[in-house]
């Protein structure tokens, strides 16, 4: 290894550590030995600047992307969360927008937490925003092209769904929640705890507004058919199967449901397969 | 004013003149898609719309449409000692592709190391394995985007044992020998000078002037035993001296770019720093030869102290996240 990189890789984990450097032996002594200070700064205080630095740029990065998860811990929990996620999953991608992207793995394994369902449906809901925010670009699919598609070829047609749409199956009300903190945080005032309350949650983007909707069972395991790649015959099949329709009220019931998917955004394409 | 439209070009580096413009930044979106201000062009940073799709493209191409778009990056690692990012470039060449800036600009820097990646500016010690390293990544980042690639000296707040040039020195031999522009803060001079004890004026005069493709003006935030380039309030009149003897030694108008990424102003604020940095360039050219800068390296500043707030400095300015959905 070159004299270079070693000391990139000694310097690169002295800061990510998460306590003050110049009560560090071991980092003062490195400083002094590859850092030459200044008139002003110690060895150890330039690099403590860097340090201080690591991690107020990746929590406050967090914060930015994660208001309804720090709603509901509160800055000591929240700090210690963050602190323990960076600490065990270092950021690795160049940009901080992917920087929570293992956050709500994180959270789930954080069984100090008071709240740990409430917390990880949470971060998956803000997680599943941010994909959505600058997912790809796409025309939705008009309902009229749905009613082109000839009877004999709905075996062989998928519906794709929207780049720019997550499905989540969450035990809180955290959409709701999300906008009470969001609220609460403008405006002053308290939010409390929601009980539970399953829901099937769409977190999409329209043109360039993202939103989430709340669906049925049925609707949503139709959906979940079309992100699996399940062709529409099959994935109806399924969804009469498994209880959430009868035959007689199928045919009324898709329809309203593929216009409401339609209008929604959620479908990009139907491809003949 | 007409899309894209440049007035001349910089010798040596063939790279056309931009004029005065300002760095592209969310607060500022809706009053320069709803005014059209009268901007020579606009720098964005490179990594805020290497995305697939929504708004950051959209404002994108709102902007191309009316503004030449330069590119400016602060997550390439080219001083690292991982391998440069392969999806890094691939995202950055599809983005160049968009924006067809005339060009591009990293720092002279590393960003992390045994593949976590830290998101930092961090100083690399002046010696000849930096020199050697930045040099062949600098020829196959140039081959491949194919775009003029320049390189920016960077603030910093510690220095290496193992350095053995200076950093105009550094500066000079990556820049020469990989045959690349040299992206010229002269903020970041003045407060690497402040914080390591050298001679703005020097580094002013030592670096190859005809190589100086843009210069990059900010303001910093003095807290007394060392400064940061926060990025935030106007141009220090000491950085403002070291533009004008920047420009008297290179002695051909540069396009010139002011940042300003914290505590965002209004639109109006910026514009009146791009006014005052036409008129420094055209005292600075108008001005006879031999005419030293008025420069005191020493002047005291306000220091903002507890003021600096917890983001401290940044690169770029706040993202366009969701959070705001």
């Amino acid at each position: 290894m070159s004299s270079l990189t070693q000391l990139q890789l000694e310097l690169a984990a002295f800061l990510r550590k998460r306590t003050l450097l110049e009560n560090d032996r071991a980092a003062t002594a490195w400083a002094e030995a590859a850092l030459t200070g200044s008139s002003s700064l110690s060895p150890v205080q330039q690099l403590e600047i860097y340090r201080e630095q690591f991690w107020l740029r990746h929590t406050s990065s967090l914060l930015e992307d994660f208001p309804g998860l720090s709603g509901i811990l509160g800055q000591r929990a929240w700090e210690r969360l963050v602190e323990g996620y960076l600490e065990r999953d270092p950021p690795e991608h160049f940009s901080l927008r992917d920087l929570g992207a293992r956050l709500p793995a994180y959270v789930a394994d954080q069984s100090w937490l008071e709240q740990p369902s409430l917390c990880h449906d949470m971060a998956l809901l803000e997680w599943a925003t941010i994909e959505c925010f600058d997912a790809p670009d796409t025309e939705p699919l008009d309902a009229a092209e749905l009613q082109q598609i000839p009877p004999e070829a709905w075996t062989r047609a998928a519906c794709v769904l929207n780049p720019a749409l997550r499905l989540l199956q969450v035990d809180y009300p955290v959409a709701e929640l999300r906008r009470a903190l969001k609220r609460c945080r403008l405006e002053g005032g308290t939010v409390s705890y929601p009980d539970k309350k399953p829901q099937n949650l769409v977190v999409y983007r329209r043109q360039r507004e993202l939103d989430v909707a709340s669906v049925s069972n049925g609707a949503w395991d139709l959906l979940e058919c079309f992100a699996a790649g399940i062709p529409l015959l099959e994935a109806v099949e399924g969804v009469v199967t498994r209880g959430h329709v009868t035959e007689s009220e199928l045919g009324a019931w898709l329809t309203a449901l593929l216009r409401d998917f339609a209008a929604n955004g959620w479908v990009a394409r139907v491809e003949l397969r | 004013m007409s899309p894209r439209r440049v007035r001349g070009s910089t010798s040596r580096l063939r790279v056309p003149l931009l004029g005065v413009g300002v760095g592209l930044r969310v607060p500022h979106y809706a009053h320069i898609l709803r005014e059209r201000p009268r901007v020579d062009f606009f720098e964005i940073i490179s990594e805020n719309f290497m995305v697939d799709g929504g708004k950051p493209l959209y404002h994108l191409d709102c902007v191309l449409e009316g503004y030449p778009v330069i590119q400016h990056g602060v997550s390439l690692n080219i001083g690292g000692p991982d391998p440069i990012d392969r999806e890094y470039l691939t995202r950055l060449k599809a983005l160049v592709r968009r924006v067809k800036p005339a060009w591009l600009s990293d720092h002279f820097c590393w960003s992390g190391a045994g593949g976590a990646h830290l998101h930092d500016l961090l100083p690399l010690p002046y010696c000849d394995e930096a020199v050697a390293r930045l040099v062949e990544r600098a020829h196959m980042v140039q081959d491949f985007l194919e775009v003029r690639f320049a390189l920016e000296n960077t603030s910093s707040y510690m220095s290496y044992t193992q350095s053995s040039m200076t950093e105009w020195q550094f500066v000079s031999e990556v820049v020469e020998r990989a045959d690349i522009g040299l992206m010229f803060d002269v903020n970041n001079v003045f407060v690497s000078s402040y914080n390591h004890g050298f001679d703005p004026l020097e580094f002013v005069r030592s670096v190859p002037h005809e190589r100086i493709l843009q210069i990059h003006l900010a303001g910093h935030t003095n807290l007394g035993t060392h400064i940061i380039d926060t990025h935030r309030g106007h141009v220090h009149d000491a950085v403002w001296a070291l533009y004008r003897e920047t420009l008297r030694l290179a002695a051909v108008p540069i396009s010139t770019l002011i940042e300003w990424d914290d505590e965002i102003p209004e639109f109006e604020v910026l514009m009146a720093e791009v006014e005052r940095a036409k008129r420094e360039q055209a005292l600075a050219l108008g001005s006879p030869a031999g005419a030293g800068p008025e420069l005191d390296p020493s002047t005291p500043e306000l220091s903002a102290g507890a003021a600096l707030g917890a983001r401290g400095w940044q690169q770029g300015g706040p993202r366009e996240t969701a959070a705001g959905d």
